[in-house]
This record gives structure tokens, C-alpha cells and sequence, in this order.
């Protein structure tokens, strides 16, 4: 389930984070509102059987690595890591494979902007005002986009799908579990927050400029999120007071809810994370001072191509930097890429993140780490395999809020892993079998379900391949 | 014996007097045989000897622990014209202007002082297809073949005429496949009117054409045989009409993208038909390309067909090298190495008839990219790269750029 929107929870919460902006804190608040739980999650595991890796060399996801050695999965939770366990569960031999955590991709478009690229699918951004964070990604999601499974076979078991960059404010993203599913409540990732799509720079000032609206500029951008945050400060402002006169017996009404505002202030109080889009690192370093202004912490910039020029910022305000191994040169603020950005982002201790956004990409995002240590080991930054394996799962957790129940092959952390038939750092790598809490969703040598979209569609008998 | 030791690039200047270099048991991805080691003898630029035990008065490159192939081809790209894809101004692949079709020549535009130049090179590109694009005609003229020196970059401004007849061929055809079809056949015809009745037609003596005199004139070379006709088309029906178009018309045709090319992949072995392709490719981007599939290019290998790949991806241009890694993963399902090296290296520089460039040969130019892991590894990286007989710097816009703030990060931990 997803977390209950309690108002008041909210409301106790933003009085924490925003006494810098010079609000009195509030005591405790009498639970006595809460929204109902909107699009809940109906996401169940299928039953699974408890099974022990045996003999497996791990990439812990934490920066470690555990050679020739077994793995227990129980109740769809890695139970217990060690030496010549002791366990009757189901044994796979593991020796002369790898394993690692479930990878993670933290900006997907999958489902919003699926396979076929048709305009009757294009669903991913609602480009018809600056400011949309009342929109919900989730709502547009197409469960059948056979790229689900592709990326599945490729070892992605959760992701992030994000609203396009059109907008300052795109929508509220959703973290989805890369599980065949008829509706998107079935894929939702429970107790997972929800982000807010941002973004910087060229995209927003193009859209809207071009409709001669506000932004036509970075500085017209820049206004367009402090306005939407002096509103958002006034809405909760509003909720606040109801709560309060709750508190002291008051017979009021409740105020009117507000999409746009309700998300927004999710922000404000620390339920929502800000997943920006930003390229240019002067952008980032203004984008951090709104943060200030308005008393709130961006949790990622992606895309970040130019994450390495301000590294040491990036890792003083602990905001991660998701980033691309080397893609560049499709627009201006993409220009200053450099292949050693995750290694020096990394190096400057900051958080360092793989992404795709692409649907071909996502596919083989081990390869991209792959890229990226490369390059920095070229620099002379001298980071190992096991190392750089956190930017595709414990570091990518962290950016999503989940870095307690996934992103790293530890006990008590939910069962998502890779079983791959080589080192994942080579190229001619491929998953073996890949499980999500614990239950097999691709199997390289088995039948895997394929999306409906797929069925009888190369002709009447044989399936997309 | 090994006498020197290169030990910086500061004493090049000083043992180039030798004008060789010795490449020190190197293990040779040739694209032919299977790897092996050996020492490579550079002699004023050309390959002049490979085996074992040489020995040279010039300088040593040792290759132990590391890998030699040829240098790597991108068989669709446009380097040299775009600089930054979302700026018009640097932009000069794609026209709109129907008055010149099939003579627009890309070559014309080419910069070869493009930033994605040295680059690409650093990754061990040497050699590339630049393809033009019309957005309002199903031909967008003839593609160059550049080599990745800026001091001699177009080798051959012509080494194929490019027609769209994929999705936005359709749609500039007026939204049929079957106008598209019709608008190459009848372009072809009118072509063999033009050389039957030129001079009527210049004196403008002769009914309307459906493409100016000068189109219809670079058509010719396409109408001989000697300039392949590159076709872009997805879907297996279409592919199979275009091949036999092709054969009616005697033409000699490469097809490019290609996506559901494996499902007809014995007819095209049989029409003798390359395919241009990138392996990477599985998802069905539109309703043409619904077979996209990661083993295609090992289904197309098997069955004979001539492949050479593109990639990776849709950025072809600014990272037009990593068209290795969509070879590597082409060879992750199912393609054998040397089939995957050839597309990245002989095939193309045969078709394009390049011949003296793409291979390990003895008297070649040294076009060549010395790794320090598999050829075809995402991790591996280029320590020496060979162009048309030249060793190249590795050092690139990028490079710079990431040197500048590792110092910067260095400084700032440093306080």
C-alpha cells in the first residue's frame, strides 16, 4: 500500500523542514483528517519458493563484492549471506556467475512514451502549461509497452517513469516494480514516494516560449518556480490554519484541495522527492538556492551532463547526480559532456547515478557503468568494479527513497537480483534469471510472458520476438 | 630486438627518423581469422610486416595485454554535419529543398574541424558513411565516405545514392508506401529518358520531369550499376518489393536500417543484398519495424547476408563509436566476433570500395586501434589510433574538459 496521504502527517512535517523560512512550529497535530489513499497499489508477489544461490560471486550494490559465496532467499527476502549455509531451500549452483541486485533505472519513460512510438501512446508530458505538477505520470502508464519486458531481460526490476521536461513543474513521477501486470496499481511499488518532475533550462523556455508565454528565458523559468512555491508556501499555509483550529475545537470545513498545490506541498514537507531535470551546472547551483529560498532539498538532478563541474556542491547538499555514460551534443546545455562524469561526481563523494531514458538503453545499463569506470580509471581515478556498481542499485535506490528495501544483495532487503552468465561489466553479459521479491520474472532459458501488444502479431501464430 | 622504448611522446620526434614502429606481441582481431598474437611492423605508415620476433630501429609500443584491430566504421552517420543537434545553424544533414534531390551532394557541407571529429577518433572511429536526409523528398542525394583526419577527410564524396522508404518515406510520398514505391520507379525511368533525350530536355523540349535535369543526372551512376542505391525500409514486404525493383532495374542496392530484414533473410542472401544495420535494435519503434529483433544481425550472418552496422542507438553522430558496443551485443546473441569486427571494419570498406582500409594486411596504410582490453568491450579504450598511415592525438574537446576539472576537484579536496 501506499502511504496513507495524511494531511496533518504533512502538515506536522512541513513544520520541521520549513522553520527556516521563518513558520512557528507546530506541536503534535490530532490525526484527524486524512485523504483517502488514491490509485492504491494491488501489487502481490506471486507465491515464491525459498532457494539458495550456491558459489556466486556478488557485486553487493554497496560498493562491496563477496566472492564464492551462497546466497539465501527466503520468503521473498535475501534471508541470509554466507559460506556453505546451512539450508534444505531449492539450490541453484551459481559458480561461475554472477549476482547482483535487481537494477534500477530511475528515469524511464516506459508506458508514458511506449513501443509503438504512435501518437495515440504518446502520453508522457502534458505540455499545455509551465507549470502541470497536478498530473500524475501514473495515469498514463500503458502497462502492455512490450519495453517493460526488454528491460526486465536486461535486469531492471524497478523503475522510475517520470513526466517529459517540457514543463518547470511535469507531474508527479511513479516507482513502478518491472512486473507483468494488466494495471498500473499492479506494478506500483508500495510505501515507494512519489517524485516531482522538474526541469531546467532549455526545454521549458522553448515550449512556451514559442507559444509566446512565460518562460521564453532561463530567467522566465527561474520566476515560474518561485511563483508555484510562493503558492504552494500559501496552501500550506491554509491547511495549516485549518489544522490548527481542529486542534483547538473549531467546527471548520476543510479547504478546498488543490492538485497542483497538494503536490507541491507534499515537497515543502518532505513526502515528495524533486527529481530535476538540469543539465548545465550553473543551472543546478540556482536550482539548489530556490531550494533554500523555499525551505526544501532536491533529492536528484538528472541528466546532469554537467554534474562534474559542480561535484563538491553536488555532494555538500547531498543531491545525487543521475547521469548518462556519454550522451551528448543533441542540444546545447548537452554539450560539455565528459565520459569520466558518474567517476567524478563519485570521486568528489558526492552521489553518483546511472540512468537511461530510453527504452533501448535501459536494456544494458551495466554496460554504461561499464563505460563510466572505464573512462575514470583512464583519468586515474582508480575505482573498482564493485564500486561503480552502486550507481546502477544502491546509489539509484537512494534516489528514489527506497535504499532500505532495495539496491543492495543484503539480508532483509526484498529478494530483487540478477543472476548473470558472466561478469555484468562485460559487454557479451546477459541475465541468466532475474527475480523480483524473490519470484522469477525472467528466465533466458524459460518461457517469460510476453506483453499482449506482442501476441499473434508477426502473424496470427508467432509473437513479437 | 626491441632496442627502444617509447617512453613519452616528447621522444617521437626523436626516433622518427626510423619512420617505424614496432607494435610488440599484440593480439590481431584481423575480422578474417581468428585473434592471434603477433608483432606488427609499422613502416612509414604502412603495415609492412607481421610475425613474430621482429625487431626495429624506430620505437616500440608494447602490446602485451592488449588487442589491435582495424580501425572502426560507422556505416550511418552525420559527423562533419551537425554540431549540436538542436541547433538549426549547425545543422546541414537535413534539407527541405525539393529542387535538389538526388544531386545534393552532403559531402559539399562536411566540416571536418567538427568537435565530434577528434572525439569520435579518441574511440577508435577512423571511417564513416555520412548520410544526408531530405524531409520533403523520398531521395536526399549521395552519402560521402569520410576518414576521420581533418586534413583529408571526404575519401570518395559519393559512394551511394539515399532514398527514404521507410515511415517518413511514406509520409513525404504523400502517406502510401505504395507513392513512394511509385515515385522511385517513375524517377528512374525519367532518368534513362534524360540520358536517351538530353539534349531536348535542356533545351526544354521535352514534357515536364518529376526532378530537375541535374537530379536526373546524378541518377545516372545509379541506372549503370555503379552507384549503389541505399534504400531506408523496415517492414519484410516492403524490403522484398525494393529488391525487386532493384533487380528489374539491374541496380546494384544496399539496404539500411532494415529492421525486419531477418525475417526474408534468404532472399536477400540470394539478390546478393548488404544490409546497413544497427543490432541494437529490438523494439518495434514504429508499426514497420514490429519484427525488431537482438539476434537479427546473427539470423542475417547465417544465412550470408553482407552485413554492416550503425549504432548505437539513435545517436549515431555524436557518438557514431559506439557503434562497438552494438556490435558487442550483437555477438551477446549470437554473432561470432569475426562476423561482428568484419561489420565494423572490412565489410563497409569493400562495399564502399575502400579496400586498402578495414583489414590487417601487409602494404596497407595503417588504419588501426591499438585497445587495452577486447576490441569490442564497452570498457575497453583506444591507447594508439592509426589514420590513413598517421598516428592521431587522443585528445579531444571532452578530454580537455575532464582534465581541467579533475584538477579543480584535486584543488578543492586539497584545501
Amino acid at each position: 500500500m501506499l502511504k496513507p496521504f495524511n494531511l496533518l502527517a504533512i502538515i506536522a512535517a512541513t513544520m520541521a523542514v520549513s522553520a527556516c523560512a521563518g513558520n512557528k512550529p507546530i506541536e503534535t497535530l490530532p490525526e484527524v483528517v486524512s485523504q483517502p489513499v488514491a490509485f492504491a497499489t494491488t501489487y502481490k508477489p506471486a507465491s515464491h519458493t525459498d532457494f539458495v544461490i550456491r558459489n556466486v560471486d556478488v557485486y553487493v550494490g554497496n560498493g562491496a563484492q563477496l566472492d564464492d559465496i551462497d546466497v539465501l532467499v527466503s520468503g521473498g527476502k535475501i534471508a541470509r549471506i554466507g559460506t556453505g549455509l546451512d539450508s534444505s531451500a531449492f539450490e541453484i549452483d551459481g559458480s561461475g556467475l554472477w549476482l547482483t541486485p535487481g537494477l534500477i533505472d530511475v528515469h524511464s519513460h516506459m508506458g508514458v512514451y511506449p513501443q509503438p512510438e504512435t501518437s495515440n501512446h504518446s502520453d508522457g508530458n502534458e505540455m499545455t502549461s509551465p507549470t502541470t505538477a497536478e498530473v500524475w505520470a501514473e495515469h498514463s502508464v500503458w502497462p502492455q509497452d512490450p519495453a517493460f519486458e526488454k528491460a526486465r531481460a536486461g535486469g531492471i526490476t524497478t523503475v522510475q517513469v517520470l513526466p517529459g521536461s517540457a514543463n518547470l513543474f511535469g507531474g508527479r513521477s511513479i516507482t513502478l516494480k518491472n512486473v507483468d501486470s494488466v494495471t498500473v496499481q499492479g506494478m506500483k511499488f508500495p510505501d515507494a514516494p512519489y517524485g516531482l518532475k522538474m526541469a531546467c533550462g532549455e526545454n521549458p523556455k522553448r515550449v512556451y516560449g514559442s507559444k509566446g508565454q512565460l518562460p521564453s528565458t532561463r530567467m522566465g523559468n527561474v520566476a515560474g518556480y518561485r511563483k508555484a512555491w510562493i503558492d504552494a508556501a500559501d496552501y500550506r499555509d491554509t491547511w495549516q490554519k485549518y489544522a490548527s483550529d481542529i486542534k483547538a475545537g473549531k467546527d471548520v470545513k476543510p479547504p478546498k484541495r488543490d492538485l497542483k498545490l497538494e503536490t507541491l506541498m507534499g515537497v515543502l514537507n518532505g513526502e515528495i522527492l524533486i527529481q530535476n531535470h538540469c543539465y548545465r551546472a550553473d543551472e543546478m547551483a540556482q536550482m539548489i538556492d530556490i531550494g533554500k529560498e523555499f525551505g526544501y532539498t532536491i533529492r536528484a538532478f538528472h541528466h546532469a551532463v554537467e554534474a562534474y563541474k559542480v561535484a563538491p556542491l553536488l555532494a555538500q547538499e547531498d543531491v545525487c547526480a543521475v547521469m548518462w555514460a556519454d550522451w551528448w551534443g543533441f542540444k546545447q546545455e548537452a554539450f560539455d559532456m565528459v565520459r569520466e562524469n558518474i567517476a567524478l561526481v563519485d570521486f568528489a563523494k558526492g552521489c553518483a547515478v546511472i540512468h537511461s531514458d530510453d527504452p533501448i538503453q535501459t536494456q544494458r545499463l551495466n554496460q554504461e557503468i561499464a563505460k563510466a569506470l572505464a573512462a575514470g580509471n583512464k583519468l586515474g581515478l582508480n575505482m573498482d568494479r564493485a564500486h561503480a556498481m552502486r550507481w546502477l542499485t544502491l546509489n539509484a535506490a537512494k534516489v528514489i527513497g527506497l535504499e532500505d528495501k532495495i539496491g543492495s544483495v543484503e539480508a532483509g532487503k526484498n529478494a530483487d537480483l540478477v543472476l548473470w552468465d558472466q561478469d555484468p561489466f562485460s559487454s557479451f553479459a546477459k541475465p541468466s534469471k532475474v527475480w523480483i521479491d524473490g519470484v522469477v520474472v525472467h528466465d533466458a532459458a524459460g518461457q517469460n510472458t510476453t506483453a499482449d501488444f506482442n501476441l499473434g502479431i508477426i502473424n496470427a501464430e508467432e509473437d513479437r520476438p | 630486438m626491441k632496442r627502444l622504448v617509447l617512453l613519452a611522446t616528447g621522444l617521437l620526434s626523436v626516433h622518427l627518423s626510423a619512420a617505424e614502429v614496432l607494435i610488440d606481441n599484440v593480439m590481431i582481431y584481423d575480422g578474417q581469422k581468428d585473434p592471434y598474437q603477433a608483432d606488427m611492423l609499422l613502416r612509414d605508415g604502412v603495415i609492412a610486416e607481421i610475425g613474430q620476433n621482429l625487431t626495429t630501429t624506430g620505437s616500440i609500443i608494447d602490446g602485451r595485454g592488449k588487442t589491435l584491430s582495424a580501425g572502426i566504421f560507422n556505416g550511418n552517420t552525420h559527423l562533419g554535419v551537425v554540431e549540436v543537434g538542436a541547433i538549426k545553424d549547425t545543422v546541414d544533414y537535413r534539407s527541405d529543398n525539393i529542387d535538389y534531390t538526388a544531386s545534393l551532394s552532403v559531402a559539399e557541407a562536411i566540416n571536418p574541424y567538427s568537435v565530434l571529429i577528434p572525439y569520435n577518433r579518441s574511440l577508435g572511429l577512423t571511417r564513416a558513411l555520412v548520410v544526408p536526409e531530405n524531409d520533403n523528398h523520398i531521395f536526399a542525394g549521395s552519402a560521402a565516405l569520410i576518414q576521420l583526419r581533418d586534413d583529408q577527410m571526404i575519401l570518395n564524396p559519393s559512394v551511394g545514392m539515399v532514398v527514404n522508404l521507410g515511415q517518413h518515406g511514406k509520409d513525404v510520398a504523400g502517406g502510401s508506401r505504395a507513392t513512394g514505391l511509385a515515385m522511385l520507379r517513375t524517377a528512374l525511368d525519367e532518368a534513362k529518358e534524360f540520358a536517351a533525350y538530353k539534349s531536348q530536355i535542356m533545351k526544354g523540349e521535352y514534357r515536364d520531369l518529376s526532378l530537375s535535369y541535374h537530379d536526373l543526372a546524378a541518377l545516372q551512376p545509379v541506372l549503370s550499376g555503379d552507384l549503389p542505391l541505399i534504400v531506408k525500409v523496415d517492414r519484410a514486404a516492403d524490403i522484398l518489393r525494393v529488391v525487386e525493383l532493384a533487380q528489374q532495374y539491374k541496380l546494384s542496392l544496399v539496404l539500411m536500417s532494415a529492421r525486419e530484414a531477418w525475417r526474408v533473410a534468404s532472399e536477400l542472401a540470394n539478390a546478393k543484398v548488404a544490409v546497413i544495420m544497427d543490432p541494437i535494435n529490438n523494439l518495434p519503434m514504429g508499426y514497420d519495424s514490429l519484427g525488431a529483433r537482438l539476434d537479427a544481425a546473427a539470423i542475417l550472418n547465417q544465412a550470408g547476408v553482407e552485413l554492416v552496422f550503425t549504432g548505437m542507438g539513435d545517436d549515431a553522430s555524436h557518438n557514431a563509436a559506439l557503434v562497438r558496443q552494438s556490435a558487442a551485443n550483437a555477438v551477446a546473441h549470437g554473432l561470432p566476433v569475426t562476423a561482428a569486427i568484419k561489420a565494423i571494419t572490412s565489410t563497409p570498406a569493400r562495399l564502399f570500395n575502400a579496400e586498402k582500409f578495414g583489414g590487417i594486411q601487409i602494404g596497407q596504410p595503417a588504419d588501426l586501434v591499438i585497445w587495452d582490453g577486447h576490441p569490442l568491450e564497452a570498457m575497453s579504450i583506444p591507447e594508439h589510433v592509426y589514420v590513413a598511415g598517421k598516428a592521431m592525438s587522443l585528445v579531444s574537446r571532452a578530454s580537455r574538459l575532464a582534465d581541467r576539472y579533475l584538477q579543480r576537484i584535486r584543488a578543492f579536496q586539497g584545501n
